[in-house]
């Protein structure tokens, strides 16, 4: 049962990218977006990551995506709803795709990962709270000094100019 | 039973569809998402291997970290495309080529 | 607190220092127009000057990890801080003086320049491929802004657009190929990694893994020191953004990539000798050959494009991709020469550099372009700028004494120290080939009659600007002078921290 739970969402995350690179329609791919991440946030729950899944929704969902449809509506003339999107030197592009895909999975599947004993499933937060604030704590200050640079940048690239 | 190999063909998929999003499309706001796509699959690989691979939740940290770094990117990149939709009233990088010399 | 936190903050002075002047720019940048331009400045300056004094004193403490492992404290970590520090130093004093940063609020230039250079002290230091990561992209993100600072002009935004798409995807795949890593070793510290990969976790099969994971990485490191094939976007980002930026990304975060370059290889994918003299690589990748194969490539492309171009910042775009290729010639010979000669080579090439970049400010903004028939006849108009970019440029060709040749020098010796030389002759063809663009400059600004090039008066610097003139001007072609000093400091900063 599991299992096919598992490559349901497998299946949607994947289908949604495809979605996402190859349509015409620049809503459909916003849209598309939103069930990939959905997938990923799934797959983490399966993998036993129960706090960055809800992260995953929260931002990625909630903050990014929000962000990308916005910067779709804006970036277009309101009366112009074709929304089309172009490509260009598409099947060169296929082409090496698909032998970067081919090289990857070959090396994933010949590899003999590093391997440990399976863990139990335990909730995540607590101990990734405390591995934020002693072995990442340096990351974790520094991650905050770039965000208000991205802050700071963000803002001060879209602030309407006086001259 | 689902293996670790199930999750990095998944996100090996999901690489080669971000790239593929990243070299053929010519709007600005849809190689951004090839990008996400991308940042996406590595999430999935650390997690993954975090689960199989490694003796802690080092992997599940990463995966916050490049969550946050991939906010914050998404964010700054979507005020130049915004910037330069002000600017050129197209977000076509084929209109781009200002510098070409 | 953690006592051992508390203790690792007693060798983080710098950074924190750092910080704090980001902070308290922010802070001050609220205050009424009339002040806080010179207020943020002064703030700015006070701070990096702190920042280094902080740094000297920890050149001779003990060697080891910091914050867990994420930071490494060893000679080279040191070197590398007090030369990053130093440029954002030397770019900020040069910042008021440019006509193209506006005015009313240069204050946030300042914060992003801090928040770079804190991203790149702490790249150039990292110890383990989380740290590297978000230091990266600390640095990177920080760029892409203080590219698209003209916001309302074309050129500029396109150029930070074009950077950041490329950046992204860069370190994407850089990322991936990290992932890759992890899960050959389970681990993301650089030592640990070196360790497993020596017990075999990278033999038979995994060793195509790890190939591929090395190629992944290289696109992040080689986009970082715009190396051929990841340079794309430095032609276009050079050209587009303020010069000021131009001239800190042609030097700072470049050298940041470099030190994280060599960190990442020498102390994450070679094998430790008993001896300590020499390296080698483990036979599982041959990480030499790919940089190697990169390096000729960047030198030899980045030459011949330059040939071609008639914008000055264009052109030291090209010469400087040329530039990373002579640099990357120290990592793969994996000697301590080597690496000496990376360090040697980025002490010359900051000076020569920033000097080449602030005599294309002064120019523009007494001209307002940087194209190359504008410089004709400058020597008319100017013979103090004529004769430092005369200085600069000869410095880049590599002639003797001044401080190019010292560094290409160093590059090439390696090389041939390690039965390379028909590596060294590459490089010293490249430099022959060189040598026609940089000359053209010189001729321009000297022999061209002033036909259409240089109507207007005699062009007078303010007194700022001709201190940094000479501040660069002093060691460019003075270095011979502090030879030993030089040898000395870079001799003993090689040494990385491998435990």
């Amino acid at each position: 049962m599991t299992q096919i739970v598992f490559y349901f969402f497998a299946a949607m995350t994947v289908l949604s990218a495809v979605v996402v690179v190859f349509s015409r329609n620049l809503i459909h791919s916003a849209f598309a977006l939103l069930f990939t991440f959905f997938g990923v946030a799934a797959l983490y729950v399966f993998l036993g990551a129960d706090f960055l899944a809800g992260t995953q929704m929260v931002i990625y969902v909630g903050g990014i995506l929000v962000l990308l449809i916005f910067g779709v509506m804006v970036t277009h003339k309101l009366y112009d709803m074709r929304l089309k999107s172009e490509t260009y030197q598409f099947w060169p592009g296929l082409a090496l795709v698909t032998i970067v895909f081919l090289t990857l999975v070959g090396v994933m599947l010949r590899t003999t990962w590093h391997s440990r004993g399976a863990r139990a499933l335990d909730p995540t937060t607590a101990a990734i709270g405390e591995l934020f604030m002693k072995e990442y704590i340096l990351p974790f200050e520094l991650a905050s000094i770039f965000l208000v640079i991205a802050l700071i940048g963000a803002a001060m690239i879209v602030r309407r100019r006086s001259e | 039973m689902i293996g670790l190999v199930h999750y990095l063909v998944i996100s090996a998929a999901l690489f080669s569809l971000g790239i593929m999003a990243v070299l053929t499309r010519k709007n600005a706001v849809n190689v951004l998402m090839g990008v996400e796509l991308i940042l996406n699959s590595a999430n999935i690989n650390l997690v993954a291997f975090s689960r199989f691979s490694s003796v802690d939740l080092n992997g599940q940290v990463y995966a916050i970290f490049v969550i946050v770094i991939a906010a914050a990117e998404a964010a700054v990149g979507l005020a130049i495309v915004l910037s330069m939709y002000r600017l050129m009233k197209s977000v076509d990088l084929d209109k781009a080529d200002s510098l070409r010399g | 607190m953690n006592p051992q936190i508390l203790q690792d903050l007693q060798a983080f002075h710098p950074e924190m220092t750092i910080t704090l002047t980001l902070l308290a720019v922010i802070v001050v940048d609220l205050a009424a127009p009339s002040i806080r331009k010179s207020a943020t400045f002064f703030i700015t300056g006070f701070g990096l000057l702190l920042a280094l004094a902080f740094t000297v004193p920890l050149y001779r403490a003990a060697q080891g990890t910091l914050f867990y492992g994420m930071v490494a404290l060893d000679p080279m970590a040191i070197f590398f801080k007090g030369f990053l520090i130093l440029t954002s130093f030397l770019v900020l004093l040069a910042a008021p003086g440019s006509k193209e940063l506006s005015k009313d609020h240069i204050g946030e230039f300042y914060v992003l320049l801090l928040g770079v250079t804190l991203g790149m002290v702490l790249l150039a230091s990292a110890a383990d491929l989380l740290m590297l990561f978000v230091s990266l992209e600390t640095v990177s993100l920080g760029s892409y802004v203080m590219v698209g600072y003209l916001s309302n002009q074309r050129e500029s935004n396109e150029a930070s657009l074009k950077y950041l798409l490329f950046g992204a995807v860069s370190t994407g795949c850089m990322l991936y190929g990290i992932t890759l890593l992890f899960g050959l070793t389970g681990t993301t510290k650089m030592a640990q990694i070196r360790d497993l990969i020596a017990q075999g976790a990278a033999s038979g099969n995994n060793s195509l893994t790890l190939l591929v994971a090395v190629v992944l990485v290289l696109a992040g490191f080689g986009f970082k020191t715009a190396a051929v094939p990841f340079h794309f976007w430095c032609p276009d980002v050079y050209t587009g953004a303020p010069t000021p930026v131009t001239a800190f990304l042609s030097v700072a975060p470049k050298a940041a990539g470099f030190a994280t370059l060599i960190r990442f290889f020498f102390t994450g994918l070679s094998r430790t000798s008993v001896v300590g003299v020499q390296w080698s690589a483990f036979a599982a990748v041959n990480w030499t050959l790919l940089v190697l194969m990169i390096s000729v490539v960047t030198m030899t492309l980045g030459n011949i494009a330059a040939l071609r171009q008639e914008n000055m910042k264009r052109m030291l775009a090209y010469s400087s991709i040329a530039h990373a290729g002579y640099i990357l010639m120290g990592p793969v010979v994996l000697s301590p020469l080597g690496l000496q000669a990376v360090l040697v080579y980025l002490i010359c090439y900051l000076f020569m550099n920033l000097g080449a970049f602030l005599v294309v400010i002064e120019v523009y903004n007494r001209t307002g372009s940087f194209d190359l028939r504008d410089y004709r006849g400058l020597w008319r108009r100017s013979p103090f700028l004529t004769i430092s970019m005369t200085v600069f440029m000869l410095s880049l060709m590599g002639i003797p004494p001044l401080a190019g040749f010292f560094g290409k020098l160093y590059v090439f010796a390696a090389a041939v120290n390690q039965n390379l030389a028909w590596y060294a002759v590459v490089g010293a063809v490249n430099s022959v080939v060189a040598v026609y663009y940089y000359a053209r400059v010189i001729k321009a600004m000297i022999l061209d009659a002033s036909a259409q090039g240089s109507e207007g008066g005699a062009i007078r610097l303010s007194w700022t600007s001709q201190v940094l003139v000479w501040i660069m001007l002093l060691p460019t072609a003075g270095l011979m002078l502090f030879w030993d000093y030089i040898q000395q400091l870079t001799g003993g900063s090689m040494r990385l921290f491998f435990g």
